[in-house]
């Protein structure tokens, strides 16, 4: 199990979809909860890559279930979210917050006014 | 696994995309991938979305799965894992949509190179196409080379060897007796009016005497060929062609059996011919006896079409035939002169029938090799300079750790890409070429062929050419690019080495195809200045609105003493036609002469053999020159007072003026044809000469007889009408005529003067088609290649030209400079296209008619036409760079 310092901008997309949705999170829905909160079009496959190197990282656990006709006969593969995913969001946010620390961004000017 | 099956009437998503789904993802991902996918293809289904553009959406999914990154992720051997070991089918995928992409950032280029194969492709195919329909298979006939036709020539009088009207009855029977020949046919051709229900159309009608349809060897394609009886009673049946039958009358097969008007007459129609499958062109078929008591051993209107029997070669065939006309002569020379030195040639019938065709085809092959080449030297040229204009983006790409086998995978795929595009364009437009050559073909008052078809076999083979080439240009300047140091390219930002050598090459290249356009334009020229030259040519009488055609009375129903009471009668009733404005009858017309004979002038001495005067001999009925408009020079025309039993009196047209009464009056002299005890003759005027061998042929000596005067000499003639509008409109009325004196007269050969000029020109019209589309095609091709040149050197020049500008060089300077350089490869290649387009004119001096090899307007035009489109296509290009804003070009790198 790999830890990676620090977490790509999808990746953090995804994760935090994944944290949304709980135990129903799998590519569909994941994709869905994406386009509904950042009305971005992701595709699928975009989304399927990203949720496999998360496990690979150790951020998600994967489990099969949920096969229907719909589907054709083929299972779902969901994703949740491990302590160690948890833990790598945090950090994310508390490192973007220590950098927004004291901002006041002003468009024109490039600096804190 | 849980087993995979879909319920009852639910739609399924694609299942090649599936396929690709499963090779780009691992097996671990790809069942949950599918079935995301699946699901949601479901869903957009059932909130109603059209199922196309469901399936286009799950086309775009997919696509969008075989990005390297995304690729990389979906592999089971890890995130990991370096994503490099891919199935083919993704890099295939992969490479095609970087070519796309690739093609969509330079369109300019990519449709160029397109436009270039297309045109190639299709003008190769086209003509080819023409060329298998006309010269190599035109007809569907079983073993061609053994079915063979007998030509003959006379050379006492006319001394030209022919294949076609020039056998008679008796003569016919001579050649059936050969043993060489297993099977025989005569024929004749001529015109009947056939009328089906409602529809009447006029059709070329062949006559058969003999074995038809077992010497040609093809069944009908419907009911059945004429049996033996039928072919010796005589009997009225009939067999039309597939295209009539399926054109003109509906394809309805209850026509086999049914009953068909024939010129009024009621025949059976028995069956339809094979597709394809004509003789001459004639589209209705019946039989024929035309045995030799009702016709004399002199009246030759037949041609004969045989089939070698087994074994038998056609030089022993032509052994056989010397044979027989040595027997004839020797039994008929001496009461028909003409047979003396009779010769009968064998020939293949498909060769008799394409001699007029033969150096139109031969000059249409050296065009096809032309345009081929031309093709692929553009494709060269444009790859070569696209390739080293991507030079640095393809360094970037080797920089960052591409290896050299994928970029050239990648370039390879983009040049198949273009060439497939390009054939598939090449196929579209060889379709259209194809209509409308067929078009073409259509306004020939007789169409010998049926319509063309596209030829599948060289279709591919062009096809297969222009990827090739594609290929392989594509390849070499890949091959330069990536073995050269890439990364000195990104550094020094200067073009890579080698770019000098590509120039020079790319300068080659177009010096070629401006040679090769040159020549073809050439060609081109020679043919329209020929067509121009014909139609200044004078034909010496009016030939517009004359209607022609046969009679031919039988001899067991016309004793010779009512045949010309017989004529003048159907001229007194044709005469008097609405219409009408003028009739003659005679036994020949202009252009197709064939009765000469020589003749004796009183007092000259009698000159050797061979060296005699001779003359086209016509006999005609006094209005024959006033029906046609023949001026008249010296003395009079002749008159109804020339009757028989009378002084003979004759007419002579100027040049017989000229080349055997040099310096005297012909007027009064007395002449004699025929034997030296026959009556002399008094040359009672002089008219001017008619274009009577054709437009091309300079004219030939003829002497004019009143047909009162030889009375029963004559028992075919024909019957000439002018009239005041459309000449066919007439031709019922005429038929009518004819009908009211005999009901059981034919009339036959029915055909406008105009139509019969426009047939002796049939070859050199088809050429100047193809040679002015081939030309056409290559000046855009070499204009193409010319633009794509100079864009590629003015690119890899920025900076020189920034450097000029900046330092106060005008911009007109510049672009001369460009225009220049460029054009003197085209100067180059002009002048060698100038010596080919001579040489091109010596090898068509059979097609050219009053045109030079070397005819200076020609090659001036076509000279003028290439410099100055090759200025335009350089100079636009080279405008363009010169307007480049100095400064920001010297900023870069």
């Amino acid at each position: 199990m790999t830890t990676s310092a620090s977490l790509g901008e999808f990746e953090h997309l995804v994760l935090l979809a994944a944290a949304h949705l709980g135990e129903d999170a799998y590519g569909v829905t994941v994709q869905r909860e994406i386009r509904a909160r950042t009305a971005r079009a992701v595709s699928l496959g975009a989304v399927y890559a990203t949720l496999a190197r998360l496990e690979g990282k150790g951020y998600l656990r994967s489990w099969e279930g949920g096969a229907s006709d719909k589907r054709g006969g083929r299972s779902k593969r969901f994703f949740v979210l491990r302590p160690a995913g948890i833990q790598a969001l945090r950090a994310a946010r508390q490192t973007l917050d220590r950098m927004w620390a004291g901002l006041e961004l002003d468009a024109r000017s490039g600096h804190s006014s | 696994m849980t087993g995979r099956h879909t319920s009852q009437g639910r739609a399924h998503p694609p299942r090649l995309a599936e396929w690709v789904v499963r090779r780009a993802a691992g097996a671990e991902l790809a069942d949950n991938l599918l079935g995301d996918l699946a699901e949601q293809y479901a869903e957009r289904l059932e909130a109603g979305a059209p199922r196309r553009d469901v399936q286009w959406w799950y086309w775009t999914e997919v696509f969008g799965l075989l990005r390297p990154s995304v690729i990389r992720g979906l592999r089971s051997d890890g995130p990991a894992a370096r994503g490099d070991r891919k199935g083919f089918p993704t890099m295939l995928f992969q490479d095609l949509r970087f070519a796309w992409r690739a093609i969509r950032a330079h369109p300019s280029f990519a449709v160029m190179a397109v436009a270039t194969i297309a045109l190639g492709i299709a003008g190769t195919t086209t003509v080819f196409s023409a060329m298998d329909g006309f010269v190599l298979r035109p007809f569907p006939f079983p073993d061609q080379e053994r079915l063979v036709t007998v030509g003959s020539a006379h050379p006492k009088v006319g001394g030209e060897l022919t294949y076609f009207e020039h056998l008679s009855p008796a003569e016919y029977l001579d050649i059936k007796a050969a043993g060489s020949i297993e099977k025989v046919v005569a024929w004749d051709l001529g015109n009947r009016q056939v009328t089906v229900g409602e529809t009447t159309e006029n059709l070329f009608t062949a006559f058969w005497w003999g074995d038809a349809f077992g010497t040609i060897g093809l069944p009908p394609h419907f009911g059945r060929g004429f049996s033996r009886d039928e072919m010796d009673r005589g009997d009225r049946v009939a067999v039309i062609s597939y295209r009539v039958w399926h054109d003109r009358f509906g394809a309805d097969s209850s026509l086999v059996g049914g009953k068909m008007l024939v010129n009024g007459d009621p025949y059976t129609v028995i069956g339809i011919m094979a597709p394809r499958a004509l003789v001459f062109g004639s589209d209705l078929w019946l039989p024929f006896p035309a045995r030799p008591e009702m016709f004399p051993r002199d009246r030759r209107m037949l041609q004969v079409l045989g089939r070698l029997a087994p074994g038998v070669s056609m030089e022993a065939f032509g052994s056989e035939l010397e044979v027989i006309a040595r027997r004839t002569e020797a039994e008929h020379q001496a009461a028909m002169p003409e047979y003396a030195g009779w010769r009968l040639t064998p020939s293949t019938w498909a060769d008799a029938n394409i001699q007029q065709l033969k150096p139109a085809a031969i000059a249409m092959m050296g065009a096809i090799v032309f345009v081929m080449l031309l093709v692929c030297t553009n494709v060269a040229t444009l790859l070569l300079g696209r390739s080293a204009a991507r030079a640095r983006e393809i360094a970037l790409r080797g920089a960052l750790g591409a290896s050299r086998g994928r970029l050239l995978r990648q370039l390879l795929t983009e040049s198949l890409l273009l060439s497939l595009l390009g054939a598939a364009g090449g196929v579209g437009l060889g379709y259209f070429g194809i209509q409308g050559i067929n078009r073409v073909l259509g306004t020939l008052p007789v169409s010998l062929f049926s319509d063309l078809t596209l030829n599948g076999p060289v279709l591919l083979a062009t096809v297969l050419v222009a990827v090739a080439a594609g290929l392989l240009f594509g390849t070499v300047p890949a091959l330069q690019v990536i073995r050269s140091d890439l990364r000195g390219t990104l550094n020094t930002g200067a073009a890579l080495g080698g770019t000098r050598s590509r120039l020079r090459v790319q300068r080659l290249l177009i010096g070629i195809e401006a040679a090769l356009a040159l020549t073809l334009l050439a060609g081109s020229g020679y043919l329209l200045r020929s067509l121009a030259a014909m139609r200044a040519i004078d034909p010496g009488f009016e030939p517009a609105r004359v209607l022609t055609l046969r009679l031919t009375l039988a001899r067991e129903r016309y004793q010779p003493a009512a045949i010309e009471p017989f004529f003048h009668e159907v001229r007194e009733r044709v005469g008097a036609l609405p219409g009408v404005s003028a009739v003659a009858s005679a036994s020949q017309f202009p252009p197709n002469l064939y009765g000469r004979g020589e003749f004796s002038i009183e007092g000259n001495v009698a000159e050797s053999e061979g060296a005699r005067p001779f003359a086209y001999l016509t006999t005609a009925s006094p209005e024959y020159f006033a029906t046609l408009a023949i001026p008249l020079r010296r003395g009079r025309l002749l008159s109804p007072d020339d009757r028989a039993g009378g002084p003979l009196a004759v007419v002579v047209n100027d040049v017989v003026a000229a080349r055997y009464f040099p310096g005297r009056d012909p007027v009064g002299q007395r002449v004699r044809v025929g034997k030296p005890d026959d009556p002399w003759a008094v040359i009672v005027g002089v008219v001017g000469a008619t274009r009577n061998r054709g437009l091309d042929q300079e004219p030939a000596p003829e002497m004019f007889i009143s047909s009162a005067q030889l009375p029963g000499s004559n028992n075919q003639m024909f019957l000439m009408v002018r009239t005041e509008a459309d000449p066919r409109a007439v031709l019922g009325t005429i038929r009518g005529a004819v009908k009211a004196i005999d009901p059981g007269q034919p009339i036959y050969a029915v055909r406008t003067i105009e139509e019969t000029y426009q047939q002796t020109q049939m070859a050199r019209r088809l050429s100047v088609v193809v040679f002015t589309l081939f030309g056409g095609v290559a000046l855009l091709i070499a204009v193409v290649g010319l633009y794509g040149v100079v864009s590629y050197a003015t690119a890899q020049r920025t900076r020189e030209i920034g450097v000029r500008v900046a330092l106060g060089a005008a911009r007109s300077a510049v672009t001369g400079l460009f225009v220049r350089q460029a054009m003197v490869p085209v100067l180059v290649g002009a002048g060698i296209g100038l010596i080919a387009a001579w040489a091109i004119g010596l090898m068509m001096a059979s097609l050219l008619f009053q045109v030079k090899p070397g005819d200076v307007i020609t090659l001036a035009g076509a000279a003028f036409l290439l410099i100055g489109a090759g200025i335009v296509a350089s100079f636009v290009p080279a405008f363009g760079a010169s307007r480049v804003d100095p400064v920001a070009t010297l900023r870069q790198d």
